[in-house]
């Protein structure tokens, strides 16, 4: 018997072919790994596929988002009320520290992480464009947004339909509430993934993006309220204008949608400035982004 | 002591992040007063404004603060080499507690002193009794923040929860939160300084001051113990 830990004889050595192949089937490119991308996000940012713990928060929020919703719908089946006691675009305002918690908190799990590990080198290895990465991962967080906010229009709408209220008025009213929903997250969603991936401390990103969204709005509606005691309207419609909560109350109020608003638009020059920062802000965040991920990218 | 203390503190005003972030916001406050007390003349808005300084930039100085002075030393792993120094845990949560207290009185405090005289110089008596609720109640927030940073790698998320949902959507709600919430402590300290601070939350001075250094010395004490039985955790 031959000793197997004896070297090979010199010239002795062979390749055996053990019958390895390569991969021969097809390769998906950039758009499929960006839909698989913004599917795990949009799971990621629940806490879906990650440890049970980081699971709490997001549904802890979710549910108390949703608390008010169930019961106003409780309260409206059992007392046959004849309108809803909160509009559907007025609902968002109301739970608005909510939702910047959540945007806050869960604007880390998708844009500080893999910077903060340097696992984003591993993403950029594959066929995937840094811009489009950043894209992806602002359309999970918009998404996973979108259903905090929209949850519980739904639950209030199959409330009301169930209470027989008139079909027509609800459908045009949550419409309008989903069109509004839509504005704010994306502006959120630019603001809070911005500030996560410019602060990849998890702790200061949160923070930074509460102050940013709570702050900001708290110095508006201070602004408005002053200006409104001192009759200065337009002041107040002028710094509605530097937030993203105050934008949404202002348009929120030219949609015929209730709301607290202290100083809607009124002129429809202003109107369309509202439409038209809203807009804007969302789409210079998600430049921005794309403009950060692709200098990560380059190093 | 002393030497973490100063550490910490010259680390936490290292931090670009966190210092420009709470720097800005209190910049933006104090702007704000100067524009409107220019625009609007003296006393106008002053309760908005002090008011946004009381009960949401301070909470949130108080957190950053707190989270700052421990949240990234846990989180890198490098406060095994300060807990391997022979110096008591407690000793060292006093320490960590004594920087984050000075950046939140200093930060969170102190700029309510100086929006409330640039908006109303006439009543200094009325400022100099916000700030003493603000440094009352920004004491109590620092402590229970750091005993959360201790006790949870989630602390700035429940810390916000507790000032925003609890203490400001339930707080507005339900009446009887102001026992059991800081802000409405530092309100009736402030209430029972100066007369025009209306109207007080109605908890008394005696309570509040009692409860914030109950609050306070719980959370310390907490923040200890919890160092005592320290275990380095993974990231999630």
């Amino acid at each position: 018997m031959t000793d197997p830990t004896a070297a090979t004889p010199v010239g002795r050595s062979v390749i055996h072919d053990l019958g390895y192949r390569p991969y021969t089937g097809p390769r998906l490119g950039e758009g499929a790994i960006a839909r698989a991308l913004v599917l795990t996000g949009f799971r990621n940012a629940f806490g879906l596929g990650r440890s049970g713990k980081s699971k709490v928060l997001p549904f802890t929020l979710l549910a108390l988002n949703l608390l008010p919703a169930v019961i106003i719908a409780g309260v409206m089946a059992l007392t046959g009320a004849d309108e809803l006691p909160i509009g559907y675009a007025e609902y968002a305002s109301t739970t608005q520290v909510l939702l910047g918690i959540f945007v806050a908190a869960q604007a880390p799990v998708l844009f500080s992480r893999d910077l903060r590990h340097g696992t984003i080198a591993l993403y950029l290895a594959r066929p995937l464009r840094a811009s489009t990465y950043a894209l992806a991962r602002w359309t999970s967080l918009l998404a996973a947004t979108l259903v905090f906010l929209i949850l519980p229009v739904v639950v209030m709408y199959a409330a009301a339909l169930l209470g027989e209220l008139d079909v027509t008025d609800q459908t045009r009213d949550a419409g309008k509430a989903v069109l509004l929903a839509l504005l704010l997250a994306a502006a959120l969603t630019g603001v809070g993934g911005l500030i996560a991936s410019w602060s990849t401390r998890r702790g200061f990103a949160v923070v930074a993006t509460i102050a940013v969204l709570l702050i900001g709005n708290g110095i508006v509606t201070a602004v408005q309220g002053i200006a409104s005691d001192e009759g200065a309207t337009m002041v107040g419609e002028w710094a509605g204008l530097f937030s993203p909560y105050s934008l949404y109350r202002g348009l929120a109020r030219v949609f015929g949608d209730g709301g607290d608003s202290l100083a809607p638009p009124t002129s429809g020059a202003m109107q369309a400035a509202y439409a038209v920062v809203f807009v804007a802000t969302s789409v210079a965040c998600v430049g921005a982004l794309v403009w950060r991920y692709r200098r990560m990218a380059e190093r | 002591m002393s030497t973490i203390t100063l550490e910490t503190v010259s680390r936490w005003y290292g931090n670009v992040v966190a210092v420009n972030g709470i720097s800005m916001t209190v910049a933006v406050l104090v702007v704000l007063a100067v524009v409107v007390r220019v625009v609007a003349g003296p006393g106008a808005g002053y309760h908005a404004v002090v008011g946004l300084g009381f009960t949401l930039a301070l909470p949130i100085v108080a957190l950053l603060a707190a989270s700052a002075v421990l949240g990234p030393e846990i989180d890198d792993g490098s406060i095994v080499y300060l807990l391997a120094k022979p110096v008591g845990r407690h000793v060292v949560a006093v320490s960590k507690f004594a920087a984050a207290w000075v950046a939140t009185l200093t930060l969170g405090a102190l700029p309510l002193l100086v929006c409330g005289l640039v908006m109303d110089a006439g009543d200094p008596g009325r400022s100099l009794a916000w700030t003493v609720g603000a440094a009352l109640a920004g004491t109590a927030y620092t402590a229970l923040f750091l005993g959360l940073a201790a006790l949870t790698r989630h602390a700035v998320v429940i810390g916000l929860i507790f000032v925003l949902l609890w203490e400001g959507l339930l707080g507005q709600l339900l009446g009887g939160i102001k026992w059991v919430a800081i802000g409405p402590w530092g309100e009736a300290v402030a209430a029972a300084l100066s007369s025009r601070v209306e109207p007080g939350p109605g908890t008394g001075a005696g309570y509040a001051v009692a409860a914030a250094a109950v609050v306070t010395a719980g959370s310390l004490w907490f923040a200890g113990d919890r160092l005592r039985s320290f275990t380095l955790r993974g990231d999630e």
